[in-house]
């Protein structure tokens, strides 16, 4: 079996569990729901529909979500133990690493998708650039798990990791979170040279960590 | 498979010496920095900062690379050693950093009238002492030996990553902080001669205060070591 049929394995695996038990997709979209709300609430309509403003919320929500998931993900794996079995397979640390990645980036493109539309009505966002707009979400989420999977693999068993995955995890995806940002609200105010600039940036990150998640992870899993 | 034995490097027998250099380049540097060097035309004495906070910032690169190598060591060799160096110099970073941190905000008092602007350079300097304070909580939540320092080397060889972030961050961004003053690209260096020199012997000393601490603390880390070896044996 290739690596990529190994990988897309573990993605489809994951996906199936989070289809017949969706209570981390359903926990990841009302927490980003949410945000949204108190966001409009906290700040209230004219500042909250500001397009620096609303990216800003709308990204730190995926961040927070995406945290969410991969954190159920894993809690499912070490409930089954059925991390053991896949790393216990040829070539399956890579496999668990790049299924996971490809999971999370699909369970995040559905709760991004649903929390980026409802922030579009609820806020009243002028969308300028739609593709661009597309563009910018499609990258920042792909840009996202990477980092994410590999800092919950590193602290897979270690003792409050609900607490040391996000203290982790968020410094180093500050350049990620900077980038969607600065991309959606150039997507939103109609600047298309920044938010394409943005995007090569969320690709190259996503490619870094992708290649060094890859390279490192046989050993990051115990 | 792990080393038995923690055995020391030969480096550490010059530990007492280490100590001793760093010493006396730090006294040096004091009257360099505060009597010797001139004040600055602009910005008076308060310039003098610089020499404390210039250095405190190469050192915390200059540790960072370190847990960087050593992690790389760590996962090649497993050589116990190696972690010990990574957590030492891990340490010491962050020490440093926040030093520079510090230092730099009160430099930034009297010369940009705030304590702390959301300048690029500052935001990924603290975004680098957040992920490396991270690193350490991270050794300080595993218990298991061999596991820990293999979580750890991970994390510092991604988290290296933000470090050349840092300094080209001030390059290519939007920044209010000066440009770099002595490492500058197709240019010869911008102070005057008695403070590029103070500055370059500050440099000098810290880099052997850092070498003095870390000596002193891989001892300790060694000693550390070698109880949990004894207690597995």
């Amino acid at each position: 079996m290739r690596a990529l049929d190994r990988a897309l394995l573990v993605a489809r695996r994951e996906l199936d569990a989070e289809r017949r038990q969706p209570d981390g997709v359903a926990a990841a979209l009302t927490f980003a729901g949410l945000v949204v709300l108190l966001e409009s609430l906290a700040l209230g309509p004219g500042r909250a529909h500001d397009p620096d403003v609303a990216s800003a919320v709308f990204w730190i929500a995926i961040l927070f979500a995406a945290v969410l998931l991969v954190s159920r993900s894993f809690d499912r794996e070490l409930e089954d133990d059925a991390i053991d079995a896949i790393v216990a397979l040829e070539g399956g640390r890579d496999a668990l690493y790049a299924g996971k990645v490809l999971a999370l980036a699909a369970v995040i493109a559905i709760v991004a998708l649903a929390a980026g539309a409802f922030s579009i009505v609820l806020l009243d966002l002028d969308v300028r650039l739609a593709a661009h707009l597309v563009l910018v979400a499609i990258l920042g989420v792909v840009a996202l798990p990477p980092v994410v999977v590999l800092v919950s693999l590193i602290a897979l068993r270690v003792r409050a990791r609900v607490v040391i995955v996000p203290i982790l995890a968020f410094p180093l995806l500050a350049p990620q979170l900077l980038a969607a940002t600065a991309g959606t609200s150039a997507a939103l105010s109609g600047d298309a040279s920044a938010a394409l600039g943005w995007t090569g940036l969320l690709a190259s990150f996503a490619l870094v960590y992708g290649v060094l998640g890859l390279t490192i992870v046989p050993a990051a899993i115990e | 498979m792990i080393e038995t034995t923690a055995s020391p490097l030969p480096a550490l027998r010059l530990r007492p010496w280490l100590g001793i250099v760093a010493t006396a380049l730090a006294m040096l540097v004091s009257w360099m920095g505060l009597l010797w060097a001139p004040t600055d035309a602009v910005q008076g004495d308060v310039y003098r900062v610089i020499y404390v906070h210039v250095p405190a910032a190469w050192l915390a690169y200059l540790a960072f690379a370190v847990v960087f190598l050593a992690s790389i060591g760590w996962l090649w060799t497993r050589r116990p050693w190696f972690d010990a160096l990574a957590v030492s110099s891990a340490e010491i970073g962050v020490l440093f950093t926040g030093l520079a941190i510090v230092a730099g905000s009160i430099w930034a008092k009297p010369t940009w009238g705030v304590w702390w602007t959301w300048d690029p350079r500052l935001v990924t300097t603290a975004i680098m002492f957040g992920m490396y304070v991270g690193y350490l909580l991270l050794r300080g939540l595993s218990t298991d030996f061999e596991r820990r320092a293999t979580r750890a080397a991970v994390l510092g060889i991604i988290a290296v990553v933000d470090v050349p972030i840092v300094h080209l961050s001030v390059l290519y961004m939007n920044s209010v902080h000066q440009l770099p003053t002595v490492l500058r690209v197709g240019g010869d260096p911008s102070l005057d001669s008695q403070m590029g020199m103070t500055l370059g012997f500050s440099v000098i000393a810290f880099t052997f205060v850092y070498f003095a601490l870390l000596a002193e603390r891989m001892e300790i880390e060694r000693r550390r070591q070698q109880r949990l070896l004894d207690v597995r044996a």
